[in-house]
């Protein structure tokens, strides 16, 4: 049953990744995101390894795959069937005051400041393409 | 490392706005004080309208006379400052920073663009730089300070730029990017860059003199 | 990097030029406790954040350079320009604070008194309006209480706090050379009177000692037009009618105070409308700018009329008519004090275009002009200094030969006197005028009526 589980979870991230557009990066298990959501985009998707984060989370997707309503985190929900812009998008709106570009950014800048650990730069996840 | 760059992206910004608008601000107050103390005639002849006819005639380009007799060093100069404002506020890094940080934010200048501007400061900051070692005139009032200065400017828009293009040591070059951006906002008031203040006011007191009690144009 | 040491010795020629008894005596009481406590007193106590300002604002950027005609004429000699003199006076004495040598004195001295006629213009190449003048005139006041001032300009200061005239015009020598110009006037106008004390008047005429003491010429030009035009006009007998001030550029404030004010009593004890001045710049720079603020007026008390504004009124209104125009080429120098400090060089071209068929500007012009290189107490540090003001000037006698004019209009003494040695030194061929020698030779020798 564990297993199964695992399994199920894994064809969904897979799917997800693919659907939010991961695509292997350098050969490594680096990976880049697509940053098809947006309009234009001023800088190269974040570089990102998403097996590291399984790994260092402990599985537990919702620290990322949240879910949110009226404005309140819904604990152990999660949200890996979801596209990131299917709830936040580009610009701020009354269901939504995240955008997109400040979700990504504060989810994960803010985790590495509070972890002390992950880059936090600019440049050092937007690396040049 | 990320708690070093938590503070400097964090309080850090904070203490170095604080230090130059209080900077600032509390120079004017101890200016216009001890003008008030020491020095009272001159609220008597400064007024509003000739300040500002003489302010203004100096922010036309080479409209002083002046200005048409080195038109290449005022020509580098006001373009210059106006890319020192420009550059900064208006280049999406530091727009998507703000509005993360405040939720306001405004429109931002292509990257690209943003580039070449940065160049542009640079270029000039070298330019004022070989200025002093050659003109003989400026050479013999230029002193260890002035370079200085040059340096304090040049290095955050020069980290700024090498840092977007993340050519080498990208997380050290950002450091000393904000750093250094920090450290020139925090000796504006304690240095000659406080002219940003002083310069309007001395202007506006002689072009007062000229405007008022003088009868004639200082540009 | 230029160090303090080397902006002392880089000005080896200081040493060689020759000294002046009153400023090498006056050295020689002086104790280095004596200079630190002046400069100190002068520098922190004499000023305010004014003085603060100019000396942190300035970026050394050298646009100042190019304002100053002594800079232009040593073949731009980075030493000779404003904030240099500024570098080798009072920043040094603000890095030292005030531990400064005789020999750094000396030089201050000269740079101070002779390398500069606190002309302004570089205050208008400034883009911060930095005001140096003020500053050489704060080392200027320096000197006044180290007892360094140059013997010339010193003896007119002592003749001020003597006689309150500035070339020890004796008391009834002023009257005796009034009556003698009233007199000589008779022959063109036979009932004309040069007025004195007559209280009430609308005008009271006043001049500079050096008018009585050897121009009386102009005394008796000025009573002709005064007498042509109509006007209801005085002049004191008794000390005050002098209105020229040396002290004012000696740093002597206190005397210049006591001058400035003497005079305006003088004008209130006669209870004129309005005081109607000769051509001279300093002097009217002393009554219309500083004397009053020394005794605390925001603006003189009295309406002070400069004979340029006094001319442009007579002619335009129709008091004075002219003959025949001027026929000769002439050229205008705007003096620093009168254009720059009054704005009256657009009524000065239209007074000479009223009066002259042929006239031909000297560029730059109007505030921008050169300076004469006499003015601000420069001409009145004496002979010794001729020969370097001659070098120092070399601009204005190039800019006075490109305009190819016969006549040289200066409607200051200053300048009048300094340019006659330019003309001189550097063999212009040209004459110099007062205007109000021009308007006395082409003005209809009648006697106003007005129209019914």
């Amino acid at each position: 049953m564990a297993y199964s589980n695992r399994f199920i979870m894994f064809l969904i991230v897979l799917f997800a990744a693919v659907g939010t557009g991961f695509f292997s990066y350098a050969g490594q298990d680096l990976e880049r995101l697509d940053p098809w959501a947006f309009d234009s985009p001023r800088r190269p998707g974040a570089v990102f390894s998403h097996d590291d984060h399984i790994f260092l989370l402990d599985d537990d997707c919702s620290v990322c795959h949240h879910v949110y309503e009226n404005g309140e985190l819904i604990p152990d929900e999660s949200s890996e069937d979801l596209y990131c812009s299917d709830c936040h998008s580009l610009k701020p709106m009354p269901d939504n005051p995240m955008p997109l570009e400040a979700a990504y950014h504060n989810l994960c800048r803010d985790c590495h400041f509070d972890r002390g650990e992950g880059p936090v730069l600019c440049g050092e996840c937007h690396v040049k393409e | 490392m990320n708690s070093f760059i938590a503070f400097i992206m964090g309080p850090m910004v904070w203490i170095s706005v604080i230090i130059f608008l209080g900077g600032l601000i509390f120079k004017l107050v101890g200016i216009l004080g001890a003008v008030r103390q020491k020095e009272p005639y001159i609220y008597s002849y400064v007024t509003l309208k000739h300040s500002l006819r003489s302010i203004g005639a100096w922010l036309i380009p080479f409209f002083p006379r002046s200005a048409r007799l080195s038109p290449v060093y005022y020509g580098i100069s006001y373009l210059f400052h106006i890319l020192l404002f420009l550059v900064p506020l208006f280049l999406a890094s530091h727009i998507v920073l703000i509005n993360e940080a405040f939720q306001i934010s405004w429109p931002a200048l292509n990257d690209s663009v943003a580039d070449v501007l940065t160049l542009g400061v640079i270029a000039a900051l070298i330019f004022f730089a070989v200025r002093r070692i050659r003109v003989p005139e400026v050479k013999y009032l230029t002193g260890a300070m002035d370079y200085l200065l040059i340096l304090v400017v040049l290095l955050p828009f020069l980290t700024g730029f090498l840092a977007y293009h993340q050519w080498v040591a990208y997380q050290w070059i950002t450091v000393i990017h904000i750093l250094s951006g920090e450290l020139m906002l925090i000796i504006i008031p304690f240095s000659r860059f406080s002219h940003m203040l002083n310069a309007p006011l001395t202007r506006a007191y002689m072009g007062s003199e000229f405007g008022h009690v003088r009868q004639a144009r200082d540009w | 990097m230029q160090t303090k040491e080397n902006a002392m010795t880089d000005t080896p020629s200081a040493v060689e030029k020759p000294t002046d008894p009153a400023i090498e005596s006056g050295l020689e009481r002086l104790t280095p406790e004596r200079i630190r406590q002046v400069i100190q007193q002068v520098l922190k106590k004499e000023t305010g954040p004014r003085f603060k300002a100019y000396v942190e604002t300035c970026m050394r950027c050298g646009l100042c350079a190019d304002a100053c005609s002594y800079f232009l004429s040593n073949d731009r000699d980075p030493q000779f320009m404003p904030a240099a003199k500024v570098k080798n006076t009072v920043w040094q004495m603000l890095k030292k604070d005030g531990n400064v040598s005789r020999d750094f004195l000396r030089r201050a001295v000269r740079i101070s008194h002779l390398e500069c006629n606190a002309c302004k213009r570089c205050a208008m190449y400034c883009p911060f309006g930095i005001d140096i003048a003020y500053m050489m005139l704060l080392v200027r006041r320096i000197c006044h209480k180290l007892e360094i001032t140059p013997q010339y300009i010193q003896d007119t200061v002592n003749s001020h706090s003597v006689t309150l005239n500035q070339m020890w015009v004796k008391d009834d020598e002023w009257i005796d050379t009034l009556q003698w110009q009233e007199e000589d006037a008779r022959d063109e106008f036979e009932d004309l009177q040069i007025p004195l004390d007559k209280v009430g008047a609308d005008i009271m005429y006043s001049v500079i000692a050096p008018e009585p003491k050897f121009q009386a010429g102009l005394i008796y030009q000025a009573a002709t037009m005064m007498h042509a035009a109509g006007m209801d006009w005085t002049m004191p007998s008794s000390p005050g009618w002098d209105n020229s001030n040396m002290a004012m550029y000696t740093g002597d404030n206190e005397i210049s105070g006591r001058i400035a004010r003497k005079f305006f009593e003088t004008a209130a004890k006669l209870r004129v409308k309005r005081i109607v001045m000769g051509e001279c710049g300093h002097a009217f720079r002393s009554v219309y700018d500083m004397g009053n603020r020394w005794n605390s007026w925001v603006m003189p008390p009295f309406e002070v009329v400069h004979a340029l504004a006094f001319y442009h009124e007579l002619l335009t209104q129709g008091r004075i008519t002219i003959k025949e125009k001027y026929k000769k080429k002439v050229t205008l120098h705007d003096p620093c004090n009168v254009s720059r400090g009054r704005g009256l060089h657009d009524k000065a071209r239209e007074v000479v275009n009223l009066v002259c068929k042929d006239f031909v500007e000297m560029t730059p012009n109007r505030e921008h002009n050169y300076c004469c290189g006499a003015g601000g107490g420069v001409i009145n540090c004496g002979p010794p200094y001729k020969g370097e003001r001659m070098v120092n000037n070399r601009v204005k006698a190039e800019q006075l030969a490109a305009t190819g004019a016969e006549v040289l209009i200066a409607p200051c003494h200053n300048c009048h006197s300094g340019l006659e040695d330019i003309i001189q030194h550097y063999d212009l061929k040209m004459e110099i005028k007062f205007l109000g020698d021009l308007i006395y030779e082409t003005m209809e020798k009648k006697i106003y009526e007005p129209e019914a």
